[in-house]
């Protein structure tokens, strides 16, 4: 069959209230949101159809981020797609918290993506050195065990996974009562690490709750280094 | 910060979106700005309540208000409501994330008895009083409405007002004269006595109940000057009132996640167990343009890709063909699926089924509610059984392989045969699928019989009548288990210990308040989920209660017996309530309002479209 539609590539913000809404409800808000801004994007021919539209790169609720993603068609008899028109119908139908920042007609598959880079803020009532000593000292252990649900010999099962190799420290510093990081993790599909994880395997090496985590997703590199957006 | 900590926990609870706010549609206004803040309470989760368009329409009404505000509040889950009260997070609106306490209005909707206790863990929560009289000056208003309110005895000495009947202009005469008095300083009781006086609202410590020694009530008399009977409100111009062109669309997935716009107010049947067919008199009918209009509306700016037509029974529409040729040429286009769930058997043509099919093929479901033509006759179920296989042909030829059927168990006069009734037709259903389909392979019906047990209602002409007992129900549910042993009969049938409460409740009075509050001091909330219910604490606060539940559901009422909510005026009248009761025992039908009014009291002034 030929093609009826352009790709595009939409990179979005989710940040504050919007950090709530999980996976599959994104899945359900975009597509209510091409309805709302009554944009020609392309539905799925078959007997039922509906709007094409992929999330490949999910991120955990909780975490904000300011570069995900998704792919979708837009319908050629309908013309060349104006992105900035696109974009500002968008906005206005989306919730708070979400922002369309671009659209593009994708160069890279999100099969060539390799890892991200989040920042990670503890906040705690501790001096700042004391902090800044604590991750240190997590760092420095000889490895950093989590629990990690996967299938082994189609058995779903839950294995001990190292994943001290798997973090990238870009940057840390401290001030009194926050901890601040920058940091790379593998992400993809042949091996990736959940910030999520890896700041839940902080707080329970500490043995006390943070007041509160702020987790964001920066930046998404493609295997060779270079970014993919 | 109240902000911080309920995003901390919200994330730690199962999905959190629900506990957030900032879906598209929620209405955000700068608190400083309006006079009258409203707390609209659903007393379950929020998947239940945003799934209820009273609340909607309210919302809607209140907010198109400049100088009110009103926001949503559902109860939480069981894992947020724990951790709500470990971290010291009072009940919030979702629009605001503020205390509801410092609200001006706090109103529920009652829509089933089941939800009772859940109204007094949330006033808890909130950090209030649950009893009325120990709320103090500054504390909110705390209101109710909703389909329970027609006999809410059993709630009064929690709330300070109820509003009876449907809500669109009391509500906001309500506020009005709420936000007069606010300016002019009056006090909390100055103002339920001037809101006495509103048509619709009921002041319940403004009347004192008697009992007989027995139990019974003697006398509902007011103790001050007010209104005697309290009327419920009705809209007269339902094809002018308010509808909302948006709604809140959630994040999560929740019970009926769709556009819906309402068709019918009211219902012509006058089904003898169904409290809504006559609660929610007279019978009115929105125009198919208001209707078009209003479907267009709330789909461009919900983004669904489903809507659903909702009445009481939507094949009464009297332009119901018009309605759907219109409707599906606008949903079609859209690619928006159109969904209609309250269609009758008897008047369900051809040509209706085909244009549902156009859109999208759901199970077909029928309430036949009772097994034999007898039986049907005594409840005014003025369905036959030629009529129900009729439409399973018509169903069944253009490729419908699944049916759900409504019964009822425990109805007045029922015996066993009517049970093997039920059995009867649910064979000559399955043996007409294998008919039509004959010689075709690997198809099979797929039945699933529901049977509910029959709950007597207040303002129905089943009000007198006794619930069925324990033992009988048993017996009888043991008659269908041992009939239907084919894997492709689906049957189901209700606790009879929930059925006993939802009685209990239902026709309550005034006394029974203490049995709720010791019940939820037990722990009872979400009484109406399986997994929470627990029976054995209620019956512990019945017994500390002094109170008997068989006293309110198993006993029969005489004819001039003061009910509990007597002093209430529904506009049905006891003398036909007497009268259908009457004639339910001999076994003979009314008309609908339709084919002849039978003068059930509803005045000609109200809109009806058959009255008069």
């Amino acid at each position: 069959m030929v093609k009826d539609y352009y790709d595009v590539r939409a990179v979005f913000k989710k940040t504050g209230r919007a950090i709530f809404i999980s996976h599959l409800d994104l899945m359900r808000l975009m597509q209510r949101t091409f309805k709302r801004a009554k944009l020609p994007v392309w539905f799925t021919k078959g007997y039922n159809p509906h709007i094409y539209l992929t999330f490949p790169l999910p991120l955990s609720l909780g975490v904000s981020s300011e570069c995900e993603f998704m792919d979708f068609g837009m319908d050629m008899a309908a013309g060349e797609p104006d992105f900035e028109d696109i974009k500002s119908k968008m906005n206005a139908a989306l919730p708070t918290g979400i922002e369309i920042v671009r659209l593009y007609q994708p160069v890279h598959s999100h099969t060539e993506i390799g890892s991200c880079e989040y920042t990670a803020d503890f906040y705690k009532d501790m001096p700042s050195s004391e902090l800044l000593k604590l991750f240190d000292k997590f760092m420095s252990s000889e490895k950093i065990i989590i629990k990690k649900r996967c299938k082994v010999n189609m058995k779903k099962t839950i294995v001990d996974v190292d994943i001290k190799p798997d973090i990238t420290i870009l940057d840390k510093s401290s001030e009194d009562g926050k901890l601040h990081l920058s940091l790379r993790l593998p992400a993809g599909i042949r091996h990736s690490l959940n910030i999520v994880s890896m700041a839940s395997a902080f707080e329970s090496w500490c043995g006390f709750e943070f007041d509160k985590i702020c987790l964001t997703r920066t930046k998404i590199l493609l295997e060779s280094g270079e970014d993919f957006i | 910060m109240l902000k911080d900590r309920i995003e901390k926990y919200a994330l730690r609870s199962e999905k959190p979106s629900r506990y957030i706010g900032g879906e598209v549609g929620s209405v955000i206004k700068d608190k400083s700005k309006v006079d009258v803040r409203f707390a609209f309470c659903f007393p379950d989760t929020y998947e239940v309540g945003m799934s209820h368009l009273g609340m909607k329409i309210l919302y809607g009404l209140k907010n198109a208000r400049e100088n009110f505000w009103c926001e949503r509040v559902f109860a939480p889950d069981k894992d947020f409501e724990k951790l709500m009260r470990e971290n010291d997070i009072p009940l919030y609106a979702l629009e605001s994330l503020d205390p509801v306490k410092e609200f001006d209005f706090i109103g529920f909707t009652m829509q089933y008895e089941l939800s009772y206790t859940n109204v007094l863990n949330m006033l808890d929560l909130a950090g209030l009083e649950v009893y009325a009289d120990k709320r103090c000056e500054t504390d909110p208003i705390v209101v109710a409405g909703g389909p329970c309110v027609c006999n809410p005895e059993p709630l009064a000495p929690f709330f300070d007002l109820f509003i009876l009947g449907e809500g669109e202009e009391v509500n906001l005469e309500l506020m009005d004269l709420y936000c007069d008095m606010k300016h002019q300083g009056k006090t909390k009781s100055e103002f339920l006595e001037a809101a006495s006086k509103i048509e619709g609202i009921y002041v319940p410590k403004f009347y004192d109940v008697r009992y007989f020694e027995d139990g019974r009530v003697e006398s509902v008399t007011p103790n001050r000057d007010a209104p005697m009977p309290i009327k419920k409100r009705i809209i007269r111009d339902f094809d002018k009132v308010y509808y909302p062109d948006y709604f809140v669309v959630p994040f999560t997935d929740i019970v009926h996640d769709r556009a819906v716009v309402e068709v019918l107010r009211g219902c012509i049947r006058g089904c003898r167990f169904c409290q809504a067919g006559y609660i929610y008199r007279p019978f009115r009918a929105k125009g198919v343009d208001t209707i078009a209009k209003q479907t267009k509306a709330l789909c461009e700016q919900t983004g669904y890709e489903e809507v659903s037509l909702s009445s009481l029974s939507t094949s009464d529409h009297p332009e119901i063909e018009e309605l759907l040729s219109k409707l599906v040429d606008y949903t079609e286009s859209e690619k928006v699926s159109l969904s209609l769930p309250s269609l009758r058997v008897d008047n369900f043509s051809e040509e209706i089924l085909e244009k549902i099919n156009r859109v999208r093929k759901s199970g077909l479901t029928f309430a036949a509610e009772a097994g034999t033509q007898r039986l049907r006759d005594v409840i005014n179920k003025n369905i036959t059984e030629e009529e129900i296989l009729s439409t399973c042909h018509i169903a069944f030829a253009s490729g419908y392989s699944t049916v759900k059927l409504y019964f009822m168990m425990g109805l007045p006069t029922e015996t066993d045969d009517d049970i093997y009734g039920i059995v009867t037709l649910v064979r000559k259903i399955s043996d007409l699928f294998y008919e039509v389909n004959r010689g075709v392979k690997g198809k099979f019906l797929s039945i699933s019989v529901s049977c509910a047990t029959f709950v007597p209602k207040p303002f129905t002409p089943f009000e007198f009548e006794p619930q069925i007992t324990e033992d009988v129900l048993m017996h009888r549910q043991k008659i269908l288990t041992d009939s239907f042993k084919s894997k492709h009969i689906r049957l189901s049938y209700h606790n009879h210990d929930v059925s006993l409460l939802e009685a209990t409740l239902a026709r309550g009075d005034r006394r029974l308040a203490e049995a709720i509050y010791l019940a939820w001091r037990k722990g009872c909330t979400f009484d109406s989920w399986d997994e929470h219910f627990k029976f054995d604490k209620w019956l512990e606060a019945f017994k500390e209660a002094g109170l008997d539940p068989g006293f309110y559901a198993c006993r029969k009422r005489e004819y001039d017996e003061v009910m509990p909510w007597s002093h209430l005026d529904y506009f049905i009248s006891k003398r036909f309530l007497i009268n259908e009761n009457i004639k339910a025992h001999q076994g003979i039908t009314t008309p609908n309002c339709a084919q002849k009014c039978s003068g059930c009291g509803m005045k000609k002034e109200f809109g009806g479209t058959y009255c008069g």
